[in-house]
């Protein structure tokens, strides 16, 4: 599903946060959102949700206007967003039970989703009887599992260790891969962005506009984002972090 | 679990102990004052086990227990559908909470004379003031706890397409459950005051306020005892086991 981006501008009252956003993702695109904390890079998804509409401008889906949220554009949170008095299995089956499906159906997809992020054994547990990445595990399968057209990520491995969240990665880059939605990821870590994404949007501040725009196609990439060192450098030094070697180097994989 | 476990033995070692301190207390009176005005313990378990064998007595008793279940009943059902709607409404949130401040002040049993004539003598005048007692604790409760249900819980289940009614029964109930279950308990109290003081005046049948308040008359004070004694029993029973459990089974996705 194609997104339309176009002088897309969000202000809260005197605080303008979006500042005439333009762009065009492809269907099958994967673009993330780099910025600084706070620079509005969560609100233009949460626009593209539906969850908050456009000071002005428009935003289209498949060509239509976007004015409410709708299960072919499914968003996954940063965290706490799985329902604490449902198990596993349960708060990935009420996806497609809120789409009306039976109850037994739902269940058995559930199992299946579960057991493709590797949560086999796992189902009646509570969220806070397993880690946090087994739990952003289970977000994964209930994002998945409505089989969205649209699938957009809101910090999805912002509350992990630096290891989970690499593994987190790797489990969400084969789910794009064999599902191939539309994904926009927003996201703090540069190397999350490199490792996933198409294209990098890199943003600045408030008001954010996009300082910088990097293709890098979709081609096969591993952990190993040597390759990118250029790229990596580039996006660091527009938000602001030194990466000149005669000054305090920039520990790698730090967040920004 | 197995804290609560110790804490569940603590406080039951903690019921005993002010039982046998209360029935201490009262054995005290009974030693400097006379028998037609302070009846022995052993007495009074006497007389409880008469009334055991005597069919007024589970006459009175079940009429009680179908005052106090219409009553308490309904008042819980509609504080809860008041509660969801007053919550999720911001047009009629703060009046409406407002009103139920206001109501709630006065005690249930003021609204007798006004129900005794509106409904005529009867049972219905008894249930709706034991209702009255029961509905604002509940109300408020919901309605408190609706307000503070977590955004992303809220979010999560629009971008999976739920529909209002899916996000009432699915999101929002269950959410709020804990504070309605420590509503509901607060409520009982009020219920349970209520209909004993509404029976005590009323006099409408056989019931345990009235079997009180005859003893009273006759100076019965041996009676007047057993029935105190009937109505601490049956109160703590109702509260510590049949909503205790109720609650463990509600919450038990806590408990783990």
């Amino acid at each position: 599903m194609k997104l339309q981006f176009s002088q897309v501008t969000k202000s809260f009252g005197d605080l303008s946060v979006i500042k005439q956003f333009d762009t065009t993702i492809e269907t099958g695109e994967i673009v993330a959102l780099v910025g600084p904390s706070g620079c509005g890079k969560s609100t233009l998804l949460h626009m593209v949700a539906g969850l908050q509409s456009a000071s002005s401008g428009t935003l289209t889906a498949g060509g239509k206007s976007v004015s409410k949220p709708s299960p072919e554009r499914t968003l996954v949170f940063q965290e706490h967003a799985l329902y604490p008095w449902m198990t596993l299995i349960e708060n990935v089956a009420l996806a497609l039970e809120f789409q009306n499906q039976p109850k037994q159906a739902a269940r058995a997809e559930a199992r299946k989703w579960l057991d493709r992020v590797k949560l086999t054994g796992f189902e009646e547990y509570y969220p806070h009887q397993v880690s946090g990445g087994m739990r952003q595990r289970c977000a994964l399968a209930r994002a998945f599992i409505a089989r969205p057209q649209v699938l957009l990520l809101d910090e999805p491995f912002g509350a992990l260790d630096a290891l989970t969240r690499m593994t987190l990665q790797s489990v969400l880059k084969d789910l794009i891969e064999e599902e191939r939605p539309t994904v926009v990821l927003v996201t703090h870590d540069v190397d999350e962005a490199l490792y996933l994404a198409d294209r990098v949007l890199v943003f600045s501040n408030r008001p954010a506009v996009v300082l910088k725009e990097l293709t890098l196609g979709h081609i096969p990439k591993t952990h190993d984002l040597s390759a990118f060192a250029d790229i990596r450098r580039d996006v660091l030094n527009l938000l602001g972090i030194d990466t000149d070697t005669t000054s305090t180097p920039v520990e790698q994989g730090e967040t920004v | 679990m197995s804290t609560n476990q110790t804490t569940g033995v603590a406080s039951k070692r903690a019921y005993v102990v002010a039982i046998a301190v209360i029935l201490f207390f009262w054995q005290v009176a009974a030693w400097f004052l006379p028998d037609f005005l302070m009846p022995d313990v052993p007495a009074a378990f006497v007389r409880l086990w008469e009334e055991f064998n005597s069919p007024t007595f589970w006459e009175g008793l079940g009429n009680s227990m179908t005052r106090l279940g219409a009553g308490y009943g309904s008042a819980i059902v509609l504080g809860i559908l008041i509660g969801l709607v007053g919550g999720t409404l911001n047009a009629v949130r703060s009046p409406l909470k407002a009103a139920i401040i206001i109501l709630q002040s006065i005690p249930s049993i003021a609204w007798v004379p006004l129900f005794l004539i509106l409904m005529g003598f009867g049972n219905l005048p008894i249930i709706v003031v034991v209702a009255i007692g029961a509905f604002f604790p509940t109300a408020l409760s919901v309605m408190n706890a609706t307000e503070s249900v977590e955004k992303v819980h809220i979010s999560a289940a629009r971008v999976m397409g739920a529909s209002k009614f899916q996000m009432l029964k699915r999101v929002y109930f269950p959410a709020v459950t804990p504070e309605l279950i420590t509503g509901a308990q607060l409520a009982f109290g009020n219920a349970w005051r209520a209909l004993i003081s509404a029976e005590m005046i009323v006099g409408f049948s056989a019931g345990l306020g009235k079997s009180l308040a005859y003893s009273g008359e006759i100076a019965d004070m041996t009676g007047v005892m057993t029935n105190i004694l009937v109505i601490a029993i049956l109160a703590a029973v109702i509260d510590q086991v049949i909503l205790e459990r109720i609650k463990h089974r509600l919450l038990r996705y806590q408990y783990l």
